[in-house]
């Protein structure tokens, strides 16, 4: 703690889960989003990760409420949330914001893209597995051509509504945070377009990541001009996102409202290592100046390297990006918290390990989406394999 | 037109849900919700019918009338009695067999009335651990009638922690303003307009130079000798008691 604070800014009301939830709505923003571009904006080339990002994206809309859940006083109560909704309270909306992208978007659209491959499935399986592709179709068995044109029509339009609504879905979360109007460090109208643009950044990376790391796990080839346009869109989106926090930052400074000292002085404190080392340098800085000189995203690349090392560079710039985004929202949750309203003084956060809200749940939660994605692979194989090749248990 | 096979399928499972939801809706809905706000209007009754712990402070008055008539016309006018003397609906009910505790310790009354900067400016704050120590606020300030910060008679009201120094130590007989030039505005507001400190070597030789007419077992020192660039007090602090 430094200078004065008021007695109740001491503990941080909203900790590390506060901090995961909006990183995990962002990654299925992005991952969708990174879907559309196949699906809606014909992106040809980054055709081998369509099913992949929605199934990434799927994965971690299962798993977007649990830190919620878990920093609840009372869990048990949330779904009342839906029993009688309050259409007052942006908070109390989320359920509906969440229904509506997890049924009527990603479920709907997984539906209709691997309709015909579950009923061929059904027809080859035996046993249990029969039953369960069985279901999944709904008894949607159809597969003449009228049907299957339909199929790709609906999911066409599912997209177009899809888009949108990942946007509601993380600019809703931006939102809860600029509407904060007692907040300056919150309360920002830029709040949502640039989580959202942070969204679309992560969701890239992380569909980018699974794809190397997926592809070296199964022994099949990389195709690299996938992986070229994934690196030149991530490249793109980082542009458009670092240009909306710059203006933010920007036009903080040209306002210089009252509260520019304290959050200078915790810029250069309590988040130096978060916002500048993290978020900045090694989150944006470093992986830009990668993506821009090796990737095509810049008149075909500054310099060419080798395959395999394109390969290493996109990943590392990958994994730099996420360490980079999780930054931005531990400092927008954290640091919103940090200073206190009579803007004199800072108080200070430290995770707890094991608490309900500590470290361990966070990684739990984290490392989940994953297991999650595992089994939807095992279930959903998203690789379009030769007719001959193709195994029904997945990996 | 035909309906595709796939939208008579999902339409039934999403009527279902929705079906679900509604059905769920009309058993876990509480009948009173929404009548008078986002809430349940029952409630009201429900936290109503709670036993009462607090019998407000018109139940007091009732019989304690001249401590209430007290309380009414000193400060703590806005402080009910059951801020001090807890909830007390079971002295009501039962007054000779449950009685009132009397908060006489130290440790409440600074609840409100410790130093801290976020208090409003002007209201009563002392600092617990210099402000008269050991003694129970009740000796000096009475609850139910406090008046405003006296102007303290004693040093050791505020200075209570040099004053217990300085009482083992050789000046124990010494009064404070000996050495501290007092002025009035310091017991006022006491940050602002502060005491004076001794200034010359000479003041301390009044009693320890060579010669000089105090005590006969006062220490004595040559005070051209004897470390002419220093204040004495900056090596010797007066107040302790092993001071040389």
């Amino acid at each position: 703690m430094q200078g004065y604070i008021y007695p109740n800014e001491f503990e941080l009301q909203w900790s590390l889960l506060i901090v995961l939830y909006p990183y995990i709505t962002g990654l299925v923003a992005g991952a969708f989003i990174l879907a559309s571009l196949e699906r809606v904006f014909n992106v040809k080339e980054v055709q081998p990760t369509y099913r992949l990002a929605l199934l990434t994206a799927l994965a971690f809309l299962l798993v977007a409420p649990l830190p919620l859940q878990a920093h609840l006083g009372h869990p048990e109560r949330s779904y009342e949330i839906f029993l009688t909704p309050n259409r007052k309270s942006a908070m109390a909306m989320f359920g509906f914001v969440y229904a509506w992208y997890l049924t009527v978007v990603l479920l709907l659209e997984i539906w209709f893209e691997y309709r015909k491959d579950m009923v061929l499935w059904a027809r080859e399986a035996v046993g249990w597995r029969r039953w369960l592709y069985y279901g999944l179709t709904l008894g949607a068995t159809d597969l003449s051509d009228p049907s299957l044109k339909f199929d790709d029509a609906a999911g066409r339009w599912i997209t177009v509504i899809g888009i949108p609504s990942a946007f509601l879905l993380h600019g809703y979360v931006g939102f809860i945070f600029g509407s904060v109007k007692a907040n300056p460090w919150w309360s920002s109208v830029l709040m949502p377009v640039v989580f959202l643009f942070s969204a679309i950044v992560s969701g890239i990376a992380l569909v980018l990541i699974l794809y190397v790391v997926i592809s070296l796990f199964r022994s099949r080839p990389v195709d690299m001009r996938c992986l070229d346009k994934l690196a030149s869109f991530l490249f793109y989106a980082m542009i458009v996102d670092v240009s909306l926090e710059m203006l933010d930052f920007v036009h903080r400074l040209y306002e210089s409202e009252e509260s520019i000292d304290i959050l200078s002085q915790m810029i250069e404190s309590r988040l130096f290592i978060s916002l500048i080392v993290l978020q900045l340098v090694l989150g944006t800085l470093i992986p830009l100046g990668f993506l821009g000189v090796f990737s095509p995203a810049l008149h075909r690349g500054l310099a060419r390297g080798s395959d395999e090392l394109r390969r290493l560079i996109y990943l590392m710039s990958a994994v730099l990006v996420e360490i980079g985004i999780f930054s931005i929202r531990w400092n927008v949750v954290i640091g919103g918290q940090l200073f206190s309203k009579s803007l004199r003084g800072l108080t200070v956060y430290k995770v707890e390990l094991l608490g309900l809200e500590g470290l361990a749940t966070t990684l739990v939660l984290l490392a989940l989406p994953f297991v999650i994605l595992w089994v939807l692979v095992k279930v959903l194989p998203p690789w379009e394999e030769p007719a001959g090749l193709r195994r029904l248990d997945g990996v | 037109m035909k309906v595709p096979q796939q939208v008579a399928r999902l339409g039934v499972v999403f009527a279902a849900a929705i079906a679900a939801l509604l059905v769920a809706r009309s058993f876990l809905v509480p009948e009173t919700f929404g009548e008078l706000g986002h809430y349940r209007a029952a409630a009201i009754d429900s936290i109503a019918a709670h036993p009462k712990k607090y019998a407000g402070h018109q139940e007091c008055a009732a019989c304690h009338d001249d401590l209430a008539a007290k309380r009414a016309a000193g400060n703590h006018r806005g402080v009910a009695c059951e801020v001090c003397h807890g909830p007390q609906q079971a002295h009501v009910d039962a007054p000779l067999d449950v009685k009132p505790p009397a908060p006489r310790d130290r440790g409440f009354c600074p609840l409100c009335h410790a130093y801290n900067p976020s208090r409003p400016t002007g209201f009563p704050q002392i600092d617990p651990v210099a402000h008269n120590p050991l003694r129970p606020c009740i000796t000096c300030h009475d609850p139910h009638a406090p008046v405003p910060p006296a102007v303290p008679e004693e040093c050791s009201a505020c200075h209570g922690q040099i004053a217990r120094q300085k009482a083992l130590s050789h000046h124990a007989n010494l009064p404070c303003v000996t050495c501290h030039q007092v002025p009035q505005q310091h017991k006022v507001t006491p940050r602002v307009i502060r005491p004076t400190k001794p200034a010359e070597r000479a003041f301390c030789g009044r009693c320890h130079a060579e010669g000089a007419s105090g005590p006969a077992e006062a220490p004595r020192i040559d005070l051209a000798a004897h470390h002419p660039r220093y204040l004495c007090w900056q090596c010797h602090y007066p107040h302790y008691p092993e001071t040389q």
